[in-house]
């Protein structure tokens, strides 16, 4: 922790009890986010004219807040035992849950950021209504958590935070693609335990068919802000389009396969399940982007299988202490990301109109 | 704004922690209309900002905001955006159990 000159010892002993008393009860989880500035100049220089009807729809769509009562829980929220829980899926349900908050998290104080900076209304507009979201799942999420005995710490904000730096066009290539893919994730789990109710180890999965529907919103509405801009979506950004699809996509591959014991309880195959995760959000990113990766080319299945071994062997070394070998297989990694890369992806032409409906 | 040298300042600021069941948020605001451009580092001074569950904490505080020197700046520009990945739900998370 950082020198604060305005705290006393005594006050420093008296905390630090109060948290050993804590942590002897729960398990905590400190949040750290990361903190983001842009071009502020550039996001209020953004023109919705060229999709101002669907642009108006989309808003008085997210101000409806069609999922306002959505987040409480009620009778159907059946607690799990923890305790009865095989130690390895406890620890990949709770990784995943977390990792789900702190994406929320960082998702919210973004979005705040930009709606607290910007002086351009369409976009605080926007921003704000998605901070909302964000930060309601967040809560929501908190409190599943919670109940797993798993406290979560925001005393990062006393912490010195640097702050890094998005372009604005990155920032829409990757939340849009994080939304919809978000979207495709729960929705894909929600449909498969429909059919295998006996599978379902935590209620929250319960909440994922409305839940996924602010996921999809808030990505129809990256999709209009790209679109409004069409340059974002030409000449040399498709090379940055395409960089963030396989880097977005393959990340998700190497991540999913990380936790065997929580994909096994739900009885979901990984590679199936990220094969149709992948379809969907390709699909669905046909509104927008010029390009779409070939997720059938024999090199895209060996690299994403090539690309996990090598990350995990580089894990592995790492922990065992022998930087050597973790270098090595990062730099295979790295070889592997470039031929995922150049797969020849396949043209789309984007269509007149943005909006798509939730269909999964 | 030099190459290496730091410059620091301090501004008031207001923190807001929210801890509840319809929001988990953390905001930090300056009162003075600072602006934070990248590679800077803020920190706000005091105790760490304690929201038990169910609370809404809003407080006024101090933040030494540090300035980066001109090639921080640049650099963080320049590579900032690789770490785009934290906004997906399934990337490598940092958390740091305690």
């Amino acid at each position: 922790m950082n020198v604060q000159a305005d705290i006393t010892p005594e006050e420093l002993e008296r905390d630090l009890t109060q948290e050993d008393t804590q942590r002897m009860a729960t398990e905590t989880t400190l949040l750290n986010p990361r903190f983001y500035t842009t071009d502020f100049e550039a996001l209020d220089a953004i023109d919705v004219s060229p999709v101002q009807e669907e642009w108006d729809a989309l808003i008085a769509e997210l101000k409806s807040d069609p999922n306002k009562g959505h987040f409480k829980k009620n009778e159907t929220w059946d607690t799990p035992d923890f305790d009865a829980m095989e130690p390895e899926l406890k620890k990949e349900l709770m990784d995943f849950l977390v990792s789900s908050l702190t994406a929320e998290f960082s998702g919210c104080v973004l979005y705040k950021e930009m709606k607290r900076r910007g002086t351009n209304e369409d976009v605080k507009t926007l921003f704000a209504l998605m901070a909302r979201d964000e930060a309601r799942h967040a809560g929501f999420i908190n409190d599943a958590l919670r109940e797993a005995d798993v406290a979560v710490n925001l005393g990062f904000l006393t912490k010195a935070k640097k702050y890094t730096y998005f372009k604005p066009k990155f920032i829409f290539y990757a939340t849009y693609l994080s939304e919809k893919i978000g979207y495709a994730r729960y929705i894909t789990i929600f449909r498969h335990l429909e059919q295998h109710p006996e599978n379902r180890i935590h209620p929250i999965f319960k909440w994922f068919e409305e839940w996924c529907n602010d996921e999809f919103r808030h990505g129809e509405a990256f999709s209009l802000l790209m679109r409004a801009d069409p340059k974002l979506l030409s000449g040399h950004n498709k090379l940055w389009i395409k960089f963030f699809l396989v880097a977005v996509f393959s990340t998700m591959y190497v991540r999913d396969h990380a936790r065997p014991a929580f994909h096994k309880a739900l009885g979901i195959d990984i590679d199936w399940y990220d094969h149709e995760v992948l379809k969907k959000t390709s699909e669905i990113s046909k509104q927008c982007f010029p390009i779409e990766l070939d997720l059938e080319h024999p090199r895209w299945k060996k690299g994403l299988v090539s690309l996990r071994d090598h990350m995990f062997a580089a894990e592995a070394a790492e922990k065992r202490g022998s930087g050597m070998a973790k270098r090595y297989h990062m730099a295979r990694a790295a070889m592997v990301f470039v031929s995922l890369y150049t797969i020849p992806s396949k043209k789309n032409q984007i269509p007149a109109l943005s909006r798509l409906e939730p269909s999964y | 704004m030099s190459l290496f040298q730091k410059r620091t300042e301090k501004v008031p600021c207001t923190v807001e922690v929210s801890h509840t069941f319809e929001s988990l948020h953390a905001h930090v605001r300056f009162d003075d209309g600072s602006v934070v451009h990248p590679g800077d580092e803020v920190l706000v001074h005091g105790k760490p900002v304690l929201a038990g569950y169910g609370e809404v904490v809003i407080e006024k505080r101090e933040a030494t905001i540090t300035r980066a020197g001109a090639i921080e700046r640049a650099w963080t520009r320049l590579t900032g955006d690789l770490e785009f990945m934290e906004l997906c739900e399934f990337s490598f998370s940092e958390e740091v159990r305690l």
